[in-house]
């Protein structure tokens, strides 16, 4: 895989939550898995998987995908059959499930790389950080140098856009973006990110919200 | 998937989500925290006594917690049923009235910011001595309190994890010494059970508001139980048990701490408290207790302070995010650090005003003492018990369009008996503001706070109006919270932010 590749949603959303210069998570733990977490149901619509209607997942067809993260959360979505909200799957999802399955993934792809930290009281602090300083800011180049263009972003790469504002991580990799170009993102979001997306994004925006209304953020 | 058709396996979805429900207990320590026992029963308590002249506060307690827990058993009630239970202006906004419910939202951020910045003042104007006192320092009570905002500040903007265990931890030791120096309080030589303070007859007297409105003081933060009504065990139980419980644990720990206080400090206990301010709690015990409990009670009273204000800090700020993210607020609120997901503009915002307030303070050579702390603590706590009154009506409101569920007592017999006991307590507090401050009926004080509650509810109704003619689905969100998916958020502002009025 070639570092210009377009990588799966969640992959692309983890290594925009990362610092481009230290490798640093730029989210917080909650609030990251809170975003793996919709970032990998999203990927189970662009399958073609399941769709999201009123608030609930319905799965529309159960073969397996190609990818192992992907097909994880399916599995346990078809084990679970009577749970079919969707801000319940983003909130179990994202107790750790979600952000453990997307590490491996990229670490497989040689990505990530595991480092080890020493805690303050001697505990060790395991994370997964962008091998590549380049790798962790490229999805949100490539988003910019689109907007820049005056070009349109593809639809897993507007759920990206979606997820980025949703979880506040515009604040670092939004904050050039000229009003011009803003508007044309944004424009873009409105118009072009089909509803089912749109709810799942809505969906995790409200669980950050919640997150931190309730000090888990 | 016919394999797990016979019996269903344990839901990993259920489990992982249950895992960190809330007990009673939890829920009580929640509480209770926000109510700091020391800032009232050794601050607020004595300073009253100085500036009213009444001794009944034990007495207007419990009278405060039977009519509290008669409003609770519509509160927690309606909160199993509504979004963003906990704010008052949620219950309004959806018992009463969006316009309303702005207004509210607006004079709860004043009320607890008053509640704040009272503590900044207390907390400067009660070390001063101390440092005196310990280290042989002369520093003036804002210099302290400017140390103490600085340090709440940031730590509100950073959002520290830790925050919780060390407000639990701290809850724990200074219920112990609220308790200990009340027993020691009754084998000191000059205890003498006295009636006053429970003398059921002041609470028709003259001046019967300003002990009520004195008291509420105390009971603030309760309300928040309802915060934990979706991640509690029991919705039906766990909340309504902690919120009683809550209720009667302060009544009795406050009550019981200015019974044996007030009897244990003589006759002339007015007198005592004028002179002695907050040391009268540690002065009457300190005979029979020594030196050093003295010290570690007031090294706890100090901490206990800084506690309680770094809890408001941070009630205030995820307030302040929440209406940021409804659109009550500017967009601004509802954002927060990535990193951390601390609600920092709603933290920067009210450090700026405790900033302002200490500096205007110190400047004017006003009082910390009774004209910070105890003006703004009362104050605050009328504020409040406006909002309770006006939520005990919206309780009444959306029962009555919306009777599915609870029984007669939960929807109606307790909100309106809890009504009528309420409004005749604000017609008290309002009418008992002069009491309440000590000041002359009509002087500036006994206006100005009335006053700034009126004008921000006013202000409240119209920016909701506004926004019904010129955002509906902004003005439709009222009242949900920032877990609702109608709330805005940077993602939600963006679609908006293009968007011609197509969208409902």
């Amino acid at each position: 895989m070639t570092a210009s590749a377009q990588l799966p949603l969640a992959d692309d959303l983890f290594l925009t939550a990362h610092d481009s210069v230290k490798g640093k998570c730029l989210l917080s733990p909650a609030t990251l898995g809170l975003g793996m977490a919709a970032a990998l149901i999203g990927e189970l619509v662009l399958w073609r998987r399941l769709d999201i209607v009123d608030g609930k997942i319905q799965i529309i067809d159960d073969r397996p995908t190609g990818d192992p993260a992907a097909n994880a959360v399916l599995d346990q979505l078809l084990r679970e059959g009577h749970h079919r909200a969707v801000r319940d799957w983003i909130s179990f999802l994202a107790t750790g499930v979600a952000t453990d399955l997307v590490e491996r993934r990229l670490a497989r792809a040689a990505l990530v790389q595991r480092q080890e930290k020493r805690g303050l009281f001697g505990s060790n602090k395991v994370s997964f950080v962008p091998s590549d300083s380049m790798i962790a800011g490229w999805p949100a180049t490539r988003i910019r140098t689109f907007v820049g263009r005056g070009e349109y972003l593809d639809i897993p790469d507007l759920v990206l856009t979606g997820l980025i504002l949703a979880t506040g991580l515009d604040q670092h990799v939004f904050l050039t973006l000229d009003v011009r170009d803003r508007t044309a993102l944004f424009e873009q979001l409105r118009r072009r990110l089909p509803a089912m997306l749109l709810e799942l994004v809505g969906q995790a925006e409200a669980a950050v919200g919640d997150a931190v209304m309730a000090r888990r953020a | 998937m016919s394999a797990t058709a016979t019996k269903p396996p344990q839901s990993q979805l259920s489990t992982a989500l249950a895992r960190d429900r809330l007990g009673v207990a939890a829920v009580v320590f929640f509480v209770m925290s926000a109510a700091a026992p020391l800032t009232v029963v050794a601050g607020v308590v004595p300073t009253g006594l100085a500036v009213t002249e009444l001794t009944s506060i034990s007495i207007a307690f419990v009278a405060v917690a039977v009519v509290l827990a008669i409003f609770a058993v519509g509160y927690v009630a309606m909160a199993r049923h509504i979004a963003n239970a906990g704010a008052f202006y949620a219950y309004i906004s959806q018992g009463i009235g969006r316009p309303l419910g702005v207004g509210a939202s607006w004079v709860a951020l004043l009320a607890y910011n008053m509640f704040q910045i009272a503590a900044y003042g207390g907390f400067g104007a009660i070390a001063s001595p101390l440092f005196d006192k310990w280290f042989g320092l002369d520093i003036q009570w804002w210099i302290l309190a400017l140390v103490v905002w600085a340090l709440t500040a940031v730590l509100g903007v950073r959002d520290v994890a830790v925050n919780g265990k060390v407000l639990a931890t701290l809850l724990v030791a200074e219920i112990i010494v609220v308790f200990a120096f009340s027993i020691a309080d009754l084998f000191s030589p000059n205890f003498q059970a006295s009636s006053a303070p429970v003398d059921v007859s002041s609470l028709v007297g003259p001046g019967a508001g300003a002990l009520l409105a004195m008291a509420i003081t105390g009971f603030v933060g309760f309300e928040q139980s309802v915060v934990f009504s979706e991640e509690s065990r029991d919705p039906r139980r766990t909340v309504p048990r902690a919120t009683y419980i809550a209720i009667a644990l302060i009544a009795v720990l406050y009550g019981f701490a200015a019974w044996s206080m007030i009897s244990a400090a003589g006759p002339d206990v007015v007198g005592r408290a004028g002179q002695e301010g907050p040391d009268l709690f540690f002065n009457v015990a300190s005979d029979q207790l020594g030196g050093r409990a003295v010290d570690l009670g007031y090294a706890l009273f100090l901490t206990s302070l800084i506690a309680a204000m770094i809890s408001f800090h941070n009630i205030i700020a995820r307030y302040m995010f929440s209406l940021g993210r409804e659109g009550v607020l500017p967009r601004a609120f509802g954002r927060t650090v990535p990193g951390t997901g601390a609600p920092k503009n709603g933290s920067l915002i009210q450090s700026a005003l405790g900033l302002t307030v200490i500096v205007v303070y110190a400047v004017a050579g006003w009082d910390p003492l009774v004209n910070l702390f105890f003006w703004g603590g009362s104050g605050g706590g009328i504020g409040v018990l406006l909002l309770i009154t006006l939520t005990s009506i919206a309780v009444i409101g959306y029962f009555v369009r919306h009777p599915e569920g609870e029984d007669f007592w939960h929807r109606l017999g307790a909100p309106v008996l809890g009504t009528v006991l309420l409004l005749i307590m604000s017609y008290l507090a309002l009418s008992n503001i002069a009491t309440l401050f000590g000041v002359d009926p009509g002087s500036k004080p006994t206006w100005v706070v009335p006053l700034a509650f009126a004008v921000l509810l006013v202000a409240g109704v119209i920016w909701a109006l506004i926004l019904r003619g010129s955002r509906p689905q902004v003005y439709a969100g009222i009242g949900l919270g920032a877990r609702s998916a109608t709330s805005t958020g940077g993602f939600s502002a963006a679609l908006a932010s293009t968007e011609p009025k197509d969208h409902q």
